[in-house]
């Protein structure tokens, strides 16, 4: 006779919502990478007490995936929010979750301030170096040569001048106490990434400062790669432009 | 009570800690700079959040955030810089919080000068974000009335989860008056059924503006204009001086109050029936009472430190039942006692 035991090996984490589904493209890191956000609120027990900012991009619903409360702030404003709510609320937990552009272009000003303030909060900003949500524009991260909708030659600095190097610049920042540049390509990767959310939240925890990572992530519809190519086009172009790497740790 | 001599600019600042500010958030303009001075050392001895922001962007979405966990939170801050807030102010209101801006106007358009002015009704009233949504506006015309009216804009902004402006003009923030500082006289309002404190021992909340359902969107702006319904019909106020039996009223607001009733004091002496509307709140504005005196009176004069914008709603709500005369100047120091009553009489011959 077979005896059948059952065991779970899969299950949401608790910091997301119950039934939700990610509305994101096949092949799009955002479900990953807010996956590991949930993961690590609960591994670190801080669902209850987390007040998140929703940004404005492709992951602007973020109330709808985590269970935790959640402002949304307007476009570029995230951090400024996020101030707001953390030196109102010091024994809450703040993290933001914003794009590329809203981090580095619309909001650079509220994003490097924040870092060079100090404020214990923890930002994540997802790289697909273009403006996903609009429709795939070119933006700050956009790399030399890359096709866009508006970089229809491919970025060149005459017109476009040059990307941002997002964590290199918030490790300059004298109040940033953790900066790393992260990917989700492969699984080793994503174990690094989750370590490296883990980071940007011990430093809020400690307060130490602020505490960032940039994730490199994939836009397959607007880059018109499959899922594979795109993770593929991460490890063979965008690691050149955006070594992988902790910049800065207190 | 003892009096104090005081500032309009400090009156604002000393009230707002008084009503129970949690937070200031803001970037330095003239003429109104000196309530962030006031709060960096005030606060920081409260042990209360303060934040010199990088931009008056900055400053707005840091009171968006503080707001949105139930804190009371302020920006302070003029003209050219209000309209840099026009976005959020949007968001804020959409997103129903509790935020309190202290705009104290400067002559413009563009960069303009700190002169005293009004020019910016229609910035504070209409405003400049986008879609369909109101501010609860109110508009000093004394120090003291800086103290009593931010202690109403906290309470009116907690009460009905709205932005509130409080509308000064260089004038007031500058000038010294001997006021008293009279305790904050309004409930608290409870903020345990909405704001953001985390979610232990309840279902997650969320607060964003963001409608892809359209009935969800519809239901929400049609939510926010019941309440503004509410608004209107509950908290008007304003000033009537001298209107029974006028033959002219004059109307106007904040500041220039001061100059006009000098006037009709003089005009009055000379046996010309006049009198004197101010609305206190500029929006809700005091529609029925401009339609209650239309019945009475036989011609309306606004007064403006600008060009001409309250005199719209005035118009709106006098409905052509009687004349609606505009006498105004940019620019406050060009509208003395004396111009004011020369208008008057030359009205009433
Ligand atoms: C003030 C303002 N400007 C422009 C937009 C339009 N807009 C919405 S999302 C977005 C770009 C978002 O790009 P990014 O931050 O890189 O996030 P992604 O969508 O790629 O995840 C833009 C330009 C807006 N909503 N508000």
């Amino acid at each position: 006779m077979i005896k059948t035991t059952e065991k779970s090996v899969f299950k949401l984490p608790k910091s997301l919502k119950a039934g939700m589904k990610f509305p994101f493209c096949a092949g799009c890191d955002h479900g990953v990478a807010i996956r590991l956000v949930a993961e690590v609120l609960d591994e670190m027990n801080l669902r209850e007490k987390t007040i998140a900012v929703a940004s404005i991009g492709c992951s602007v619903m973020l109330y709808d995936y985590l269970d935790t409360d959640c402002v949304e702030a307007p476009h570029g404003r995230a951090l400024a929010a996020a101030t707001g709510v953390k030196r109102t609320n010091k024994d809450k937990f703040v993290l933001t979750y914003q794009g590329d552009g809203d981090f580095a272009s619309i909001g650079l000003a509220e994003s490097l301030h924040a870092a060079l303030r100090g404020e214990k909060v923890s930002a994540i900003c997802i790289n697909n170096t273009t403006y996903g949500m609009t429709g795939g524009q070119a933006g700050p991260t956009t790399i030399m040569g890359q096709i866009t909708k508006t970089s229809p030659n491919g970025r060149n600095e005459e017109y476009y001048g040059y990307p941002i190097k997002i964590a290199e610049q918030v490790a300059l920042c004298d109040g940033t106490a953790y900066s790393a540049r992260c990917s989700l390509d492969s699984i080793a990767n994503i174990k690094k990434t989750k370590e490296a959310i883990r980071k940007t939240f011990e430093v809020q925890l400690q307060g130490l400062g602020f505490g960032f990572v940039e994730i490199l992530s994939t836009c397959p519809t607007n880059w018109h790669l499959t899922p594979q190519e795109s993770h593929e086009r991460v490890r063979n172009e965008l690691f050149q432009v955006y070594p992988l790497g902790v910049y800065k740790e207190v | 009570m003892t009096k104090t001599l005081t500032t309009g600019n400090h009156a604002i600042a000393q009230a707002a800690i008084n009503a129970g500010c949690d937070g200031y958030f803001g970037y330095p303009i003239t003429p109104q700079s000196e309530i962030g001075e006031f709060m960096s050392k005030k606060m920081q001895e409260l042990e209360r959040a303060y934040v010199c922001a990088e931009s008056e962007i900055a400053a707005i979405n840091m009171v968006l955030g503080a707001c949105s966990t139930g804190a009371k939170a302020m920006t302070s801050s003029s003209s050219c810089a209000v309209a840099l807030m026009q976005e959020s102010l949007s968001y804020i209101a959409a997103d129903e919080l509790p935020v309190v801006l202290v705009s104290v106007m400067r002559a413009g358009p563009g960069l303009g000068y700190i002169y005293p002015s009004q020019g910016d009704y229609n910035q504070a009233t209409i405003g400049g974000g986008n879609g369909d949504y109101k501010i609860i506006v109110l508009a000093p015309s004394t120090v003291q009335e800086c103290i009593d009216l931010t202690y109403k804009s906290f309470y009116l902004a907690q009460k009905y989860r709205n932005p509130t402006i409080l509308l000064a003009d260089g004038l007031l923030a500058q000038m010294m008056e001997p006021v008293e500082f009279n305790e904050y006289p309004y409930p608290e309002i409870s903020i345990e059924d909405w704001a953001l404190t985390g979610a232990k021992n309840r279902d997650s909340r969320a607060i964003y503006s963001l409608g892809p359902q359209e009935d969800r969107l519809v239901e929400r702006v049609e939510t926010l204009f019941n309440k503004y319904k509410q608004i209107e019909e509950n908290e008007v106020e304003f000033e009537e001086y001298q209107t029974d039996n006028a033959d002219l009223i004059v109307t106007c607001f904040g500041s220039i109050a001061r100059n006009v009733k000098s006037a009709i004091n003089q005009c009055r002496e000379k046996g010309l029936k006049v009198g004197m509307l101010r609305p206190i709140t500029l929006y809700p504005f005091p529609t029925k009472k401009y339609q209650e005196l239309a019945k009475t009176t036989k011609k309306f004069l606004t007064i403006e430190m600008n060009m001409g914008q309250m005199v719209r709603d005035v118009r709106l709500a006098v409905n052509g039942q009687v004349p609606v005369e505009f006498f105004g100047k940019s620019v406050g120091q060009w509208l003395s006692v004396e111009d004011i009553a020369a208008e008057i009489e030359r009205l009433n011959s």
